[in-house]
């Protein structure tokens, strides 16, 4: 129906709507109105997605000027494809409702790998593989390359494309993946390339993170995008991470040697072009010149989203002489990959700031900071000058050149270390780590840039860590709960078992025969009451293995088998995959499924468990980071240092939001319900229940704070039993739903204004 | 009549059979025999006729073959090739011995299949009952239209009977209880050993090698519980644990499932992540198997199941379904969405007009029935009182008294329906004769059109016969009924 927020008519395709539905709607209005940036937190499964959307949308139909583009960013391709298809669904319902037909062009945009075409390249298991093979089709030489010898294969859907496809918008609409390939199909274009063109005039983009934050996508995606767009993070608990993982460089002995091959390449191919082609180097000599100025121009003017690798100094100056010639680079690389190879030769763990490192290199091998910041733009140029075909090769020289940029560019909050891997005894694997201390270096163009960026997801509690890690001023922070007609959730903090031995993961105690037994007992229990799927987490792998051999030779699997399914996730994907699927096809026959997984792994991430797949989580202790790692204790010490976060706040933090997320998985909306069972004693206190998101801290009731088995059994009991009773649309009217006169009702409006918490 | 096609097994020559020198052929479905010097069989029975075979005693001095066939005909061949001819008859036998077996299952099949369709269709039992014993047409014709015509609902029924699964703790209920020295002791029954061998396919494979040629069954279960297979920790343990074998199958058996990856999109994990476009890391984890699913194989695998990756061909439909699934939020929407389930009926005009009592006024179709309470449903609707022209109270009541059951007006739905007149048994007994008759119409009609002389012959002379039969039955009960009611 059609709704009315602060003067903004919005078209909402359902016949009811959620009273947080609404707020959320309102809290966004005000975002967007402001020009700034938000925060907002509300449940899964209270339909975020379809606000969002319908929002967005009516923003840009009544103010067209004022936002002219949405960029969607998810996580994962298959929350990607939701998101498109509840914005085919959104535009149908307005295109239902004016009669006019939809003019929003909206698409998904995913790697090569999942819009290739190519009979060829499209089969290619990895995408990898697919991107390097695209790439030795399409890359600008070998098409020129073909011209002259027309045996030279190319993609015949890209020269399609680039012939006719540029000048021919492609029509409005809304494109999913699958969509693009057929519309790709049906013309013969290329529906990568297609896609990549069309976001820049798309009213609505849909994409990975990855697409906007790691610099080196985004300076070839995304550069070019509007200004006023407004960016939607969704799913953006982990939005840190990312920033962290695209700035970070892992750098191993194998790294290094394929590097060193990549080298010999480049110094072959360069003495053989020298020999036949000596103009195009010095062509590009001057383009090196030249060129760079041209992009601080494009910068200046705003044209471009800025890439934190490259940053504003580096424009303002032309690659510096040193390594201005081809030679000379291959001269530089060389000798900074000794010197990495030397660096990698000790036996102990050495960990240094940039500084120092630069300090170090500048000492021993008189490398200067300045060259190494242009090492990343330097050998791109030169890849395209020597017309190298296939990218993935050189993934390693690649990879060392970003490095040598990041190195050098920032000094602040980056640190690198040598760690000193011992896979077997006697043959030492040191990798080199340079990780990013500081998420905000790579979202800050995105900040910058965009006029509007909401950061959202089920659990950012608490709200106001965010801002501070990511260093931005949001105008609205809110948290919305939501409103249940009946209680569908039923968090229990399981602290004991029933021989009164406290229960907990803590380092000291977690290897307790007592604590394992009482753990397994737990399960045991619940596995005997609980309908279909259970869902249990760990806090890591290591700690799950021990645990299901300890149960094993205790009798205790045998008897949950009795009960149900066990299946376990392990660190491989495709492994993993079968066997959530086989716990979905258990769930859906006889008595269910146990699934073991682990917190921060693939399953706690990307899979919903809706309805009967997870009528319970179990979360297995609190699921802190590994603290022991030096690359965390590190970035403990800069956020300490920088933003004034203790240590243990983020610690806290950080496995509060990843055990909410766990636990979430199972409720997925106001019909679903599951129990979500925290069985570590320390989840009872204030400064731990205290960073649950609100809607579950809510629910806690200082009845179920520290429960021995049993008690958590017959508490569970019980909510199964009421959870079983039919629940109709009239139980929910009014309360958790509402129709549009209910919505205007005054009285409504205020208990609807009590939803949003402002942080 | 021998068709050059048909493998021929086994070829004895001279043997005799109603004192007649000749040829017997064993051939891949039936065995036959041929005179002397002519071109073709005499006889020929299809191994799945044949319920067993008799030999003739060893110290006899006719070297004798009897085959009996479910009919309870016989047929003895007399192997008279002097020397040869004990080696002969044994090994006659012994191909037999395997032939007939699988023969034999499908022949039960279709035994039992007839025999649970009469017991489930107690309509069918009288009908067979009444056609069939009563010989008014004979059992293979009866069979004849009734199994073609049930194979769709064959397959549909089949399906009723579950096989029962097996306990998730089969193995956990096999606790071994000590016998007091130091050893253990396993209770297995069979069941247990059903469960075992179906959890473990491979385990059933070992025991049929191995049992009872290498190893007694005892030692073979020994080893079994004793071995790392059972106790899953998989450690081999060299070649002489028999067992060891196995858990490498089932090791390539996951392997070759986890290569072939999932059906459901939503739930691949490898699907996941979006991050490419020029990616420079180093991938472990995800990409931790590049060297077990070379691309040939992948793609083969595609073009036969169509689950892996690059099947967009199949893959859309099952995408969508989980896609609109996983953006569903029933309760924000209308009722108008609500699925319906669509009716699947074999017989749908059965369906809409189901029995209805003989009324001895004109017959109303459905139809009419419909319209008439549609007429109704709008006069009510258009209904204005108009109080100025109402009846008297009087007028009324007494209208109302003649509109109640039993009042002037509704003497006629007092009447006795005929269901009611008729005793039961007389109405059974026409039922079946109804549906009798039905039967040999549906026989009758099903001959046109008549295209093929065993159609003709079937239409004249058979069937005729057939409703004769059936019409003199319809007399005697006519009759019977007739004395039964004076």
């Amino acid at each position: 129906f059609r709704l009315n927020i602060e003067g903004l008519l919005v078209y909402f395709p359902y016949d009811y709507i959620y009273p947080e539905q609404y707020s959320y709607m309102l809290e966004l209005k005000r975002t967007l109105d402001a020009k700034g940036h938000g925060v907002l937190e509300m449940p899964s499964g209270t339909g975020k997605t379809i606000s969002l959307l319908s929002l967005i949308v009516a923003y840009q139909k009544a103010y067209p000027l004022e936002v002219t583009k949405l960029v969607y960013c998810s996580r994962t391709v298959p929350e990607i494809e939701k998101v498109v298809e509840e914005l085919r669904k959104l535009m149908d319902y307005y295109a239902k409702q004016t009669g006019v037909k939809n003019d929003f062009l909206a698409l998904a945009l995913s790697s090569r790998k999942n819009l290739c075409i190519h009979p060829e390249v499209s089969s290619l298991r990895f995408g990898k593989e697919v991107d390097g093979k695209c790439h030795s089709l399409t890359a600008s030489y070998i098409r020129a390359q073909h011209h002259s010898n027309p045996s030279q294969p190319v993609c015949q859907f890209f020269e399609e494309f680039d012939a006719v496809g540029r000048q021919v918008p492609i029509p409005p609409g809304i494109y999913n993946l699958d969509d693009l390939k057929d519309f790709g199909r049906r013309k013969g274009w290329c529906p990568y390339f297609l896609a990549r063109y069309a976001i820049l005039h798309a009213n609505i983009v849909v994409y990975s993170y990855h697409y906007l934050l790691d610099p080196k996508i985004a300076d070839l995606v995304s550069k070019e995008l509007a200004k006023k767009s407004v960016v939607v993070f969704d799913e953006a608990h982990n939005i840190d991470n990312v920033c962290i993982d695209s700035m970070s460089v892992n750098i191993t002995r194998r790294t290094l040697d394929r590097c060193q091959t990549n080298v010999e390449t480049l110094q072959n191919t360069i003495s053989r072009i020298k020999e036949t082609d000596a103009a195009k180097l010095r062509e590009e000599y001057r383009r090196l010149v030249e060129g760079l100025k041209e992009a601080n121009v494009a910068r200046e003017t705003d044209i471009y989203l800025s890439n934190p690798v490259l940053p504003d100094e580096i424009l303002q100056e032309a690659v510096p002489g040193s390594i201005r010639t081809a030679e000379h680079f291959v001269g530089f690389i060389k000798r900074f990959l000794e010197y990495l190879k030397a660096r990698l030769r000790i036996h102990h763990v050495v960990q240094e700031s940039a500084p120092q490192f630069l300090k170090d290199i500048y000492e021993k091998v008189c490398i200067d900071r300045k060259p190494l910041r242009f090492c990343a733009k330097r050998l791109r140029s030169l890849l395209r000058t020597l017309e190298i075909a296939d990218i993935a090769d050189f993934s390693a020289i690649t990879l060392i050149s970003h490095f040598a940029t990041l190195v050098s560019t920032y000094s602040k909050g980056n640190l690198y270390d040598y760690d000193f891997h011992q896979k077997t005894p006697t043959i030492a694997n040191p990798v080199l780590h340079f990780s990013c201390m500081d998420p905000s270096i790579a979202i800050k163009p995105v900040f910058g840039r965009f006029q509007s960026v909401i950061i959202t997801s089920g659990t950012l509690s608490p709200l106001d860590i965010y801002p501070r890690i990511l260093d931005f001023r949001p105008v609205t922070m809110a948290s919305f709960t939501m409103t249940l007609a009946r209680t569908c959730l039923c968090p229990l903090i399981v602290g004991r078992g029933n021989d009164q031995v406290a229960m907990t993961s803590k380092f000291e105690t977690r290897e307790d025969f007592a604590v394992i037994r009482n753990y397994g007992n737990l399960l045991l229990e619940m596995s005997a009451i609980v309908p279909d799927g259970i869902v249990a987490f760990f806090t890591s792998y290591i700690y799950m293995e021990n645990i299901v051999a300890s149960w094993y030779e205790q009798g205790i699997l045998e008897n949950i088998q009795r009960n149900k399914l066990i299946f376990i996730e392990t660190q491989d994907a495709a492994e993993t995959s079968m066997a959530l699927e086989k716990y979905q096809e258990a769930c859906e026959n006889g008595r269910g499924a146990i699934l073991l997984s682990v917190a921060r792994g693939k399953v706690s991430e990307g899979i919903d468990f809706v309805h009967h797949f997870g009528r319970a989580v179990i979360m297995f202790g609190v699921p802190y980071v590994y603290t022991q790692s030096r690359i965390l204790k590190a970035r403990l010490e800069y956020l300490r240092d920088q933003f004034q976060i203790r240590e243990n706040d983020f610690l806290t933090f950080d496995a509060m939001r990843h055990a909410a997320q766990c636990v979430g998985r199972a409720i997925r909306g106001k019909t679903d319900y599951g129990l979500m069972i925290f069985a570590d004693k320390r989840y009872a206190r204030a400064d731990k229940r205290g960073k649950l998101p609100r809607w579950i801290q809510e629910h806690l009731t200082d009845g179920s704070l520290n429960l021995t088995i049993d008690e958590t059994v017959q508490l569970s009991k019980h909510f199964l039993r009421q959870m079983a009773q039919p629940f109709r649309r009239e139980d929910q009217l009014g309360l958790s739903l509402l129709t549009l006169e209910q919505l205007q009702s005054e009285d409504m409006l205020q208990k609807i204004a009590q939803i949003a918490q402002q942080a | 009549m021998a068709s050059l096609s048909e493998e021929v097994l086994l070829v004895v020559k001279r043997v005799r059979q109603r004192k007649q020198d000749g040829t017997l052929y064993l051939m891949a479905e039936r065995i036959a025999w041929g005179p002397e010097g002519k071109d073709r069989f005499t006889v020929s029975h299809l191994y799945a006729d044949i319920r067993c075979q008799k030999i003739s005693p060893d110290g006899k001095a006719k070297i004798q073959l009897q085959l009996i066939l479910h009919t309870g005909e016989s047929t003895t061949f007399h192997f008279s090739n002097g020397s040869t001819a004990l080696k002969d008859r044994d090994a006659t036998k012994e191909l037999l011995q395997q032939l007939l077996p699988k023969f034999k299952k499908k022949a039960n099949k279709e035994l039992e299949e007839k025999n649970r369709m009469l017991q489930e269709d107690p309509v069918l039992f009288q009908l067979y009952k009444d056609l069939v014993v009563s010989q008014v047409i004979s059992a293979e014709e009866f069979w004849a239209n009734r199994l073609s015509l049930n194979t769709v609902e064959h397959s549909l029924s089949n399906n009723s009977k579950q096989e029962v699964g097996i306990s998730a703790a089969f193995l956990a209920d096999i606790r071994p209880q000590t016998d007091g020295c130091n050893g253990l002791r396993y209770n297995l029954t069979s069941d247990i050993i059903e469960s075992i061998f179906r959890t473990y396919p491979t385990v059933k494979q070992k025991y049929a090698e191995n049992v009872p040629h290498n190893l007694t069954e005892k030692e073979f279960w020994t080893r079994f519980f004793q071995s790392h297979y059972f106790h899953r920790d998989r450690i081999s343990t060299g070649q002489q644990d028999i067992f060891s074998e196995c858990a490498k199958q089932d090791e390539k058996g996951l392997n070759s499932m986890v290569t072939r990856g999932v059906k459901n999109p939503m739930v691949d994990l490898l699907l996941l992540e979006d991050k490419t476009l020029d990616e420079v890391r180093d991938c472990h984890g995800a990409g931790g198997r590049p060297t077990e699913a070379p691309s040939d194989q992948a793609s083969e695998t595609s073009s036969t199941d169509g689950n892996s990756r690059d099947s967009d061909f199949f893959q859309p439909p099952l995408k969508k379904v989980k896609l609109q699934e996983s953006i569903e939020y029933d309760d924000l929407q209308g009722d108008s969405g609500r699925k319906t389930i669509a009716l699947n009926l074999k017989k749908s005009d059965r369906y809409s007009h189901g029995p209805i009592p003989l009324q001895s006024q004109h017959y109303t179709t459905s139809q009419d029935i419909i319209n008439s309470i549609s007429i109704i449903q709008h006069e009510m609707r258009n209904y204005k009182p108009r109080l100025t022209q109402v009846m008297s109270s009087n007028a009324a009541s007494s209208a109302i008294t003649a509109l109640s059951p039993g009042g002037l007006l509704m003497q006629g739905g007092a009447q006795q329906t005929i269901n009611q007149l008729v005793p039961t048994d007389v109405q059974i007994e026409l039922k079946h004769l109804y549906t009798a008759a039905g039967e040999l119409l549906r026989h009758f009609w099903s001959c046109f059109p008549v295209n093929t002389p065993f159609l003709e012959d079937k239409l004249t002379g058979h069937l005729e016969e057939m409703l004769q039969a059936a019409y003199s039955k319809f007399q005697v009960w006519q009759t019977r009924r007739m004395m039964r009611k004076t």
